[in-house]
């Protein structure tokens, strides 16, 4: 890559451990409350697991499963293959990569602030980043992993299995504890040095005018912090803000495929099954019909570099997103979500100048910091566990 | 074991192969040569069967269909002692021939699925280091297919699902039966013909009887262990991952492939390595031999055996020295060979058609019930 990569520092990593100042991110907004203002992200503590604490030893460990394909079916596929620290810790087309032989049916996530959310997933599927990774490892359309080969897998690594005795005192290395490791590391991955959080800690200068006038937009004309609001950018509740369904299931069998699978992936009723023609979101949770195309509030940070956009990517750049809030949730050809019911009121024509909206496109660049590149680590080699003087002692 | 006589409805229309051997046989009726009982086969059925294995879409990956490892070319096996695996692993096994395994009642080495070829073909298609498909994703596969949804159609299946995945690919394997050994034809030598009786009086014949050449039993020969099994992690990782989901104590010190252990886990260990007695037709066409191919031509199967077989404490009581003339050896090779017949290459019985490299899109998708 270019001369912007970068490492990531660790001193950001263990600052951002330490304090936490108490923003509200995880209290549930009463009606017509108002919404938790922006605040610098290492105002907000990590929330870490009592059983899955933080150690260097554990983080290395979990970068070295996050980027090791044999974590996956035909050890092709690394959980870095569609969270790529070149294209956002997220994949730069609309639906992930899938599996090999197949395609995902949603948009990647970027890994990075990721574990700071209450739940995982654009519709919440999983409680925590220790749930969340053996989802990814195992899923027909990620990692296709099964957890007898993958954990043979590590115990043939000898490096692994020193790694997972130090770390959690495993005799062989067990998958549950790969997964522990992986969430520590990504919990590591953070970034609370953008130009609004120096903005908000106290430097004026870190915005420019052009900026401010986009801010005063986002919380007032354009209302964007009814729901990306807070530390992180959102309130995490789960809302149908009018996205259209994908183009994709149209034109492509592969997607058509996964389509399908997917809604017997996610327990569709066979009815559900035949007519489904978008992604019902929430719903597959809750089996409550107003929840259809409801999808998590995302977080805004880090969105230059994890385009396209929404759960299912329709939109390409930032200029089409913020088109399509001005029109009221509806896409520049007129189409919107197939659950008009279900669209939130607060999604409503914005009525934005182009200059407005030229200014709102320029705050949103200050949810981004630097880019935040890894090089991949040299991935530790599997060894016969056995010699042949050994075999050849066997009494039978 | 039974001798059945040939059925009466040999001009059914669904049949699709004609055992003309059969027929012929008769004509020159060797004493007592076992017959394998003839199979009823829907042609539909079998046809669409043939196309499913012989599509790597079957796979999680797409990368290998059930011919990657049972090659026609190879009697429905491989030609290396141990059978590829999915991609990403080895195996532990020699890959089984498939010709008459329609015919059998329990299946695999160490015999651990004795219920249907139904069972066995789920258990290929979703095992981890074998094809390791989610049958979901695969039945979707299917259904994108419009060559599939007709044939599946056709064989009154009515809409492409995973059961009849399941269904079809056995129906097919039906017509992978033994076709013009000089056995069921009646044209032994006079070699094999002395093999024969040699293979009767040595006691083969106790372990190997029946139409199939096997009694469907577990025995302990005491045959070697492919050490490359363990030496290679690719392999190993296989076996660990097989091991650990039989529930085998200590599955990562294990050091043998445990064989029909894994169906009754005595608890004196006294049938670990025992293996199902293999069919003895089409052994020309599937070497090397033995559960993991340790063992390289047939004179050296019968050098083992004259020896006997290997070393195990809990060897069975019938495998003891032969002391075998060097003729006796030759005719009993003789008959091994005879009991092998052509070769199931053409297009009876291989899918030689492209698949479509693409998917094809379901059009008007937005109207159209999934
Ligand atoms: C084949 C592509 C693919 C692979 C492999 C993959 N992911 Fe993902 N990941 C995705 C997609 C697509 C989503 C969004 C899926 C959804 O919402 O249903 C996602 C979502 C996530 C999220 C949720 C982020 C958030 O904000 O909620 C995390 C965390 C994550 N993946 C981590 C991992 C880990 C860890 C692995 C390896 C064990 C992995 N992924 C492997 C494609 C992949
Ligand atoms: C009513 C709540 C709500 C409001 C108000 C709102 N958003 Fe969103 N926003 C969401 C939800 C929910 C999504 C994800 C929708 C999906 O994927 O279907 C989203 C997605 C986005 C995304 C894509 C993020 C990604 O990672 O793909 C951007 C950018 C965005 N919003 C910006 C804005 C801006 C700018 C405004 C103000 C003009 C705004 N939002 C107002 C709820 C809201
Ligand atoms: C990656 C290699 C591989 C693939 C692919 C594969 N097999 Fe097998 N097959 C084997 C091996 C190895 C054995 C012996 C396994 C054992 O003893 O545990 C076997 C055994 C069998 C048997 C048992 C034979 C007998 O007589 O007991 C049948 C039947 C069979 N396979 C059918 C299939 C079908 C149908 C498919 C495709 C759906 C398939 N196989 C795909 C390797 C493979
Ligand atoms: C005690 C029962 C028993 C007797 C007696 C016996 N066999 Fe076997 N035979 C087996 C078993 C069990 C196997 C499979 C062993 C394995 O896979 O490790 C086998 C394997 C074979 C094979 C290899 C087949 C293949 O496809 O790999 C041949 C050939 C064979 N036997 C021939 C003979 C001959 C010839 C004799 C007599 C000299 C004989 N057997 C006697 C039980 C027996």
């Amino acid at each position: 890559m270019s001369n912007t990569t970068r490492k990531i520092l660790p001193s950001l990593i263990t600052a951002s451990f330490v304090a936490c100042v108490g923003a509200a991110t995880t209290v549930v907004q009463a009606e017509g409350a108002s919404p938790a203002p922006l605040a610098p992200l290492d105002s907000i503590k990590m929330p870490i697991p009592p059983d899955n604490k933080q150690s260097d030893a554990k983080t290395e460990l979990g970068k070295l499963l996050f980027f090791d394909p044999r974590l996956g079916g035909d050890a092709s596929v690394s959980c870095s293959s569609c969270h790529d620290p070149e294209q956002g810790w997220a994949w730069a087309e609309d639906f992930s990569r899938g599996y090999p032989g197949t395609t995902h049916w949603r948009n990647s996530q970027s890994i990075i602030n990721s574990q700071y959310m209450e739940r995982q997933f654009w519709a919440g599927a999983a409680a925590s980043g220790e749930r969340q990774a053996p989802a990814a490892a195992k899923g027909g359309v990620a990692g296709n992993g099964e957890n007898d080969i993958m954990e043979a897998r590590l115990a043939l690594i000898p490096d692994y299995v020193k790694r997972f005795k130090d770390v959690f005192g495993d005799e062989w290395p067990l998958i549950g504890n790969a997964w522990r490791a992986i969430a520590a590391y990504e919990r590591t991955l953070i970034q609370t040095d953008t130009p609004l959080d120096k903005y908000l800690k106290g430097d004026k200068k870190a915005l420019n005018e052009e900026q401010l006038r986009g801010k005063a937009i986002y919380e007032g004309k354009g209302g964007c912090i009814e729901c990306h609001s807070g530390a992180l950018t959102t309130n995490q509740e789960y809302v149908n803000i009018g996205v259209p369904p994908s183009k994709r299931w149209q034109k492509d069998g592969l997607a058509q495929i996964t389509f399908r699978f997917e809604q017997y992936a996610k327990g569709q009723t066979e009815k559900g099954y035949r007519k489904a023609k978008s992604d019902w979101g929430l719903y597959y949770r809750t089996k409550n019909d107003w929840d259809k195309g409801k999808f998590r509030v995302p977080s805004l940070r880090y969105n230059t570099y994890t385009a396209p956009y929404m759960h299912n990517g329709v939109f390409f750049t930032l200029e089409e997103v913020v088109d399509f809030y001005n029109k009221g949730g509806i896409d520049e050809e007129g189409n919107t979500t197939l659950f008009p019911d279900n669209k939130d009121k607060r999604i409503k024509p914005l009525g934005l100048t182009d200059d407005e909206k030229s200014d709102l496109l320029a705050f949103l660049e200050a949810f981004s910091g630097e880019e935040m590149v890894t090089p991949k680590p040299k991935l530790p080699e599997y060894a016969p566990l056995f010699t042949k003087a050994e075999l050849e002692a066997v009494k039978k | 074991m039974v001798n059945n006589v040939a059925k009466k409805n040999t001009l059914r229309k669904s049949l699709l192969v004609i055992p003309l051997a059969f027929a012929m046989s008769c004509a020159f009726n060797v004493a007592n040569a076992e017959k394998l009982p003839e199979l009823k086969i829907n042609k539909a059925k079998a046809e669409l069967g043939k196309r499913l294995f012989f599509d790597k879409r079957l796979s999680g990956d797409a990368a290998i269909s059930c011919a990657t490892c049972h090659d026609p070319e190879k009697g429905y096996g491989t030609d290396k002692a141990l059978s590829p695996g999915y991609p990403g692993n080895g195996h532990f096994r020699n890959s089984q021939g498939l010709i008459n395994t329609a015919h059998k009642k329990v299946w695999l080495h160490d015999g651990r699925l004795g219920t249907s070829l139904n069972d066995v073909t789920r258990e290929m298609i979703t095992e981890d280091y074998i094809m390791n498909m989610d049958m979901r994703i695969m039945q979707e596969r299917v259904k994108q297919d419009p060559k599939y949804v007709e044939m599946f159609k056709a064989a009154g299946y009515g809409e492409p699902s995973n059961g009849s995945v399941r269904k079809a690919i056995p129906e097919y394997l039906k017509t992978l039966t033994s076709k013009n050994s000089p056995y069921d034809a009646g044209k032994m030598s006079d070699s094999a013909k002395a093999g024969e009786k040699v293979f009767k009086d040595k006691g083969c014949v106790s372990c190997h009887s029946g139409a199939l050449f096997s009694d469907g039993k577990a025995h302990n020969t005491g045959v070697p262990e492919n050490f490359d099994v363990f030496l290679d992690p690719m392999n190993h990782q296989a076996f660990i991952a097989f091991a650990m989901f039989q529930g085998i104590e200590n599955y990562m010190n294990l050091k043998r492939d445990p064989g029909a252990y894994v169906q009754w886990k005595k608890a004196d260990k006294s049938n670990m390595g025992t293996f199902m007695t293999p069919s003895l037709r089409e052994l020309t066409q599937t070497a090397p031999y033995m559960h993991n191919g340790m063992i390289k031509t047939l004179e050296e199967v019968v050098d083992f055996y004259n020896k006997g077989g290997g070393e195990d404490s809990h060897k069975d009581a019938a495998m003891k020295p032969l002391n075998l003339k060097d003729q006796e050896k030759k005719d009993l090779v003789a008959f091994l060979k005879s009991l092998s017949g052509d070769k199931l290459t053409g297009a009876d019985y291989v899918w030689s058609e492209k698949y479509s490299g693409e998917y094809p899109v379901i059009a008007d998708w937005n109207n159209k019930p999934n």
